[in-house]
């Protein structure tokens, strides 16, 4: 029983779980009420401990170690299936949209803490910032879409400058603190700034590229398509573009300088590592890829409000990247999406998602700090074939 | 007070500092609050020399080590590197001038493995730009291939064991495993200088005395690498080093061949009542 | 003139508020070295508590307003020392040896539950609930300047107790522990103090004078609601700082400083006083940058 996958080709066994997990996403999102959604999960869940008995998940790691592309690639494949069974419906793409912004956004956070331990308790600041930057450049422009979003991302790093010198001298909790008075601070700053829309916040136009707004829904072969597949094609970019670099990142020795810095910031010293340089890289990078996904996100919603980028939402934004696994970019993804698609689809838990994804990473804390799909040691290059024995 | 120093650097006798020296450290000073952890402490040393640092626990052995590599700016006093004046520089650009260090208590970085953690002391020697980390990757992966060979050999020279896993987490070693590592780590750079803070600390006899053989031998293939090192094991220090310092409250109370040191009357004085120095 | 006296009054009585506060903040990092960032939360229930003992004395008949405060501040006094130190039973010893940054995680979720506890569990918890006023209000007046008697019994109160923490630290055995453990906690050990219970009763200390701090603010603002923790806990905390943690009487002044600069801020910008947090946390953020550990340094330096 144990050796059922064992023999299988890792990347056949890769391919196998793309299927299963794209059937069940499938099956999953068409639900409605709540026994269905809830036996899903936990039918999910034996699934998910199954696969570890029967040894497919071994062969599923080994496919991600020897051939990492081709198991991003599938990942891809799975999303953009999503995205065509569900282009007509525009609930459905909302939520996936939803789930591949959060999903750039705690990659970009992992870059700031789950590889540096530079804490951020403002994502959902800078996030916003670039919602903002969207809303102001959208409406008074006409940037194609490909120049709004990167400046989102530009803003938001410019302003997260404002920041870098006590985030970068500081350490641990005082560091905290400075990222959790910004916060609080952004949001007030928003309530009370007229300009900005105050407390009811801004609506933003629909992007357009090249006389294509963003706004209608396309048709293709012959179907009408939800506007959102716009956005969704768009987010899935953002994500695939973000993923591909944090990893190169992840695996490079800048990446290798990161966690050191993280690890042992004395050490590091010693060894020539700069220790300023590796935190102000992280903390710019981590607020470009946040800011950029805080572009789209502002113009996918059509209307941004303060209460959407509060420091609760922070929390949430760090909750996954902690759920997820720190520094694991599947992990991230996967979190995103339970925290994302969860509280959509169980409108019972709705209400109480802060609570209960507070609870949860209490829970992770204590009990499983790795996360559910916690990160692997670093591979610089595809393992030779023998690691997949 | 201080005179710029360049290659024409002065002792403090006013002589030049001949090619030969490695190292001048002159009157070195440096107290934690009312603590003279170090209090006029000079010595030297030559290229390709072996010094052995003792002294009693507490005597600024360790302090000597991290005021030397920059993570505490010292109080007074000048240190004079390969020619340059390298006093007060960050531990970075101490690292750069071609000096190496480990702790007394080990710090590796346990969540990486052993191949991670060797190459975070090849800092120096590995491409960091943006643009080759990112964007070309076949060239990137051509020298982790090279330094992935040139560490796993390194390694190899003090266990089979360690080459045979590069790509495990440190976290899962014998602390005598993690002890060589952190001697790779600072080996791989092919420093000009070595400090080694008790490296056998918690190692039974014999496993200091190959880890010993094994350094030697390293030390034999790069040609020429000059050591420091702190060691409570007086058969150690015998056998390894041409030239001994001994600190006791921050004051260098000797200096010279193991023989002279051990019959000094100050040095017996200082270890009696010590538990250390057997 | 009479405005300047007014706003000397607030400030000294959002000081005394923001220093109990800080003070919490300052024995835990003694004791524990750790940051206990639910503590603006703890301070919320201890408030929310409070107004529910007063709500039940007044609702078995009992209008003596003296009888009132007293189960308030009694009740909110226990519910949060018990709530303190079963986190630091629970949730912060066993996580000691764990990373920093996973206290620091689990605490700011602890306050984020607690939040959304009180919202969502207590009756009608998202809104605001109107705190009774229990204290006379009659008032002194001085020309344009009025001195309110409640402003007064507050800022007295609130400095009572902070006199007291200061006897009970120096004057006591508990307090000789106290210090014994926030020095070293080895050494405690081998002088045969018992380590977890002189952290639990901290705990439990700490999170108490909170509470307080959390009746006073009810009865200064006349208002309770789930949110209040947040902003207080990040004052106490920016206050703690700017004292230098660990640094009791730091924390104190810490605090009344922070008032000072929200008064400050509002006196020199009338015209943008919804700014004057902005402004406070802007000024916390550069104090930061310029004193990475807060005023009074850090103890010592990183062993090597
Ligand atoms: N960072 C520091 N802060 C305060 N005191 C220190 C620090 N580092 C070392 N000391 C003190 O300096 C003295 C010398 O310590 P050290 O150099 O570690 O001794 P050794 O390595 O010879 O055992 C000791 O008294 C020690 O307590
Ligand atoms: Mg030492």
């Amino acid at each position: 029983m144990n050796q059922l996958f064992s023999r299988m080709p890792p990347l056949a066994a890769a391919a196998l779980a793309a299927l299963l997990a794209f059937v069940f996403a499938v099956v999953f999102m068409e639900q409605e009420s709540d026994v269905a959604v809830i036996s899903l999960l936990a039918l999910g869940a034996v699934a998910a401990w199954g696969a570890g008995r029967v040894g497919l998940s071994r062969r599923v790691s080994a496919a991600a170690a020897t051939r990492p592309g081709a198991v991003a690639a599938l990942g891809g494949a799975v999303a953009l299936g999503l995205l065509a069974v569900f282009a007509e419906d525009h609930f459905p793409l909302l939520m996936l949209s939803t789930v591949m912004l959060y999903a750039t956004v705690a990659l970009g956070l992992n870059v700031q803490f789950g590889y540096t331990g530079v804490v951020n308790f403002a994502g959902a600041a800078f996030f916003g910032i670039g919602a903002y930057t969207a809303a102001e450049l959208v409406g008074r422009t006409a940037l194609p879409p490909i120049l709004v979003l990167p400046l989102g991302g530009l803003i938001a790093a410019v302003v997260g400058l404002v920041l870098v010198v006590p985030v970068v001298r500081t350490r641990g909790h005082y560091a905290a603190v400075v990222t959790i008075a910004f916060s609080v601070l952004f949001k007030t700053f928003l309530e009370v700034n007229d300009t900005l829309g105050g407390p009811q916040g801004l609506s933003v136009a629909p992007l357009s590229l090249f006389g294509w707004s963003f706004g209608e829904g396309p048709e293709i072969l012959g179907i009408s398509a939800s506007f959102y597949l716009n956005y969704a094609l768009a987010a899935l970019a953002v994500l695939a573009l973000a993923f591909v670099m944090v990893r190169r990142l992840e695996r490079s020795w800048i990446g290798l300088s990161l966690d050191a810095v993280r690890l042992d910031e004395t050490a590091s010293a010693c060894y020539g590592i700069g220790i300023r340089r590796s935190k102000i890289l992280a903390f710019v990078v981590g607020n470009l890829v946040i800011g950029t996904a805080g572009a789209l996100y502002g113009s996918m919603l059509g209307y941004i409000a303060p209460t959407s980028f509060t420091f609760s939402d922070s929390l949430i934004l760090v909750a996954i990247v902690l759920l997820g696994g720190m520094g694991s970019p599947w992990g991230t993804v996967f979190a995103a999406a339970i925290v994302v698609i969860l509280p959509e689809k169980l409108q019972a838990i709705q209400e109480y998602r802060f609570l209960l994804f507070s609870v949860v990473v209490m829970a992770i804390l204590l009990f499983r700090p790795e996360g559910l799909l916690p990160r692997a040691v670093r591979r610089y290059m595809p393992a030779p074939k023998e690691v997949a024995r | 007070m201080m005179q710029v120093e360049t290659a024409l650097a002065l002792d403090t006798l006013g002589l030049p500092i001949t090619p030969e020296r490695l190292l001048d450290i002159q009157g070195l000073a440096k107290s934690f609050g009312g603590v003279r952890a170090l209090n006029d402490v000079s010595f030297s040393l030559g290229r390709g020399e072996i010094l052995g640092l003792i002294g009693p626990n507490g005597s600024g052995k360790t302090t000597s080590f991290n005021v030397l590599t920059g993570l505490y700016r010292p109080d007074g006093g000048k240190i004079l590197f390969d020619g340059a004046d390298i006093t007060g520089n960050s531990p970075q650009a101490v690292y750069r001038a071609g000096i190496a260090r480990t702790f007394q208590r080990s710090r590796l970085c346990l969540e990486l493995s052993i191949f991670d953690n060797i190459m975070v002391g090849n800092h120096a020697r590995l491409n960091h730009g943006l643009m080759f980390n990112l964007f070309q990757r076949k060239a990137f992966r051509l020298e982790v291939e090279s330094a992935l060979a040139e560490a796993t050999e390194l390694a190899a020279s003090f266990s089979p064991n360690l080459a045979a896993a590069m790509f495990e987490p440190v976290g899962a070693l014998p602390m005598i495993e993690r002890r060589r590592i952190e001697i790779c780590r600072a080996l791989i750079s092919r420093p000009k200088l070595l400090l080694l803070d008790e490296p056998s600390a918690g190692m039974t006899h014999d496993e200091t005395h190959q880890l010993m053989d094994d350094i030697l031998a390293v030390r034999e293939r790069q040609g020429g690498l000059s050591i420091i090192i702190i060691e409570h094991e007086m058969g150690v220090i015998e056998r390894v080093s041409d030239h001994c310092v001994v600190l006791n409250y921050g004051e260098k109370i000797a200096e010279g061949s193991y023989q002279d040191i051990a019959s000094d009357r100050l040095v017996q004085e200082a270890y009696l009542g010590s538990e250390v120095g057997r | 003139m009479a405005l300047l006296g007014q706003y000397l009054v607030n400030g000294i009585m959002l000081g005394t508020i923001y220093a109990l506060v800080a003070v919490g903040f300052t024995l835990f990092f003694g004791v524990l070295d750790v940051i206990k960032f639910s503590h603006g939360d703890v301070l919320m229930v201890g408030a929310f508590a409070g107004f529910t003992a007063a709500m039940a004395v007044a609702a078995v008949g009992i209008s003596n307003p003296v009888l009132q405060l007293a189960a308030s501040v009694v009740f909110a006094l226990s519910v949060t020392a018990a709530l303190g130190a079963a986190i630091a039973k629970w949730l912060i010893l066993p996580l000691k040896h764990a990373p920093r940054m996973n206290i620091l995680l689990v605490t700011l979720m602890l306050g984020t539950a607690l939040r959304e506890a009180v919202r969502l569990f207590y009756p009608d918890g998202s809104n605001p609930k109107a705190f009774p006023a229990l204290l006379p209000t009659s008032a002194l007046t001085l020309g344009d300047f009025t001195l309110r008697a409640d402003s007064a019994i507050l800022v007295a109160a609130g400095i009572s107790v902070i006199v007291g923490l200061h006897l009970l630290i120096n004057r006591t055995r508990l307090g000789l522990a106290i210090r014994a453990v926030a020095q070293d906690e080895e050494t405690a050990r081998t002088m045969g103090i018992n380590y977890a219970l002189v952290v639990l009763v901290t705990f439990a200390l700490g999170s108490g004078i909170a509470a307080v701090a959390g009746v006073m603010n009810g009865l200064y603002y006349n208002e309770v609601n789930f949110g209040m923790g947040l902003l207080l806990g990040l004052i106490g905390f920016s206050a703690a700082i700017i004292g230098g943690l660990g640094n009791l009487y730091g924390a104190i002044l810490g605090g009344f400083l922070f008032a000072m600069l929200q008064m400050l801020g509002a006196v020199a910008m009338p015209f943008a006083s919804a700014y004057k947090d902005v402004f406070a946390f802007a000024v916390v953020i550069a104090l930061m940058a310029w004193k990475p550990t807060g005023l009074i340094p850090e103890r010592a330096s990183e062993r090597v």
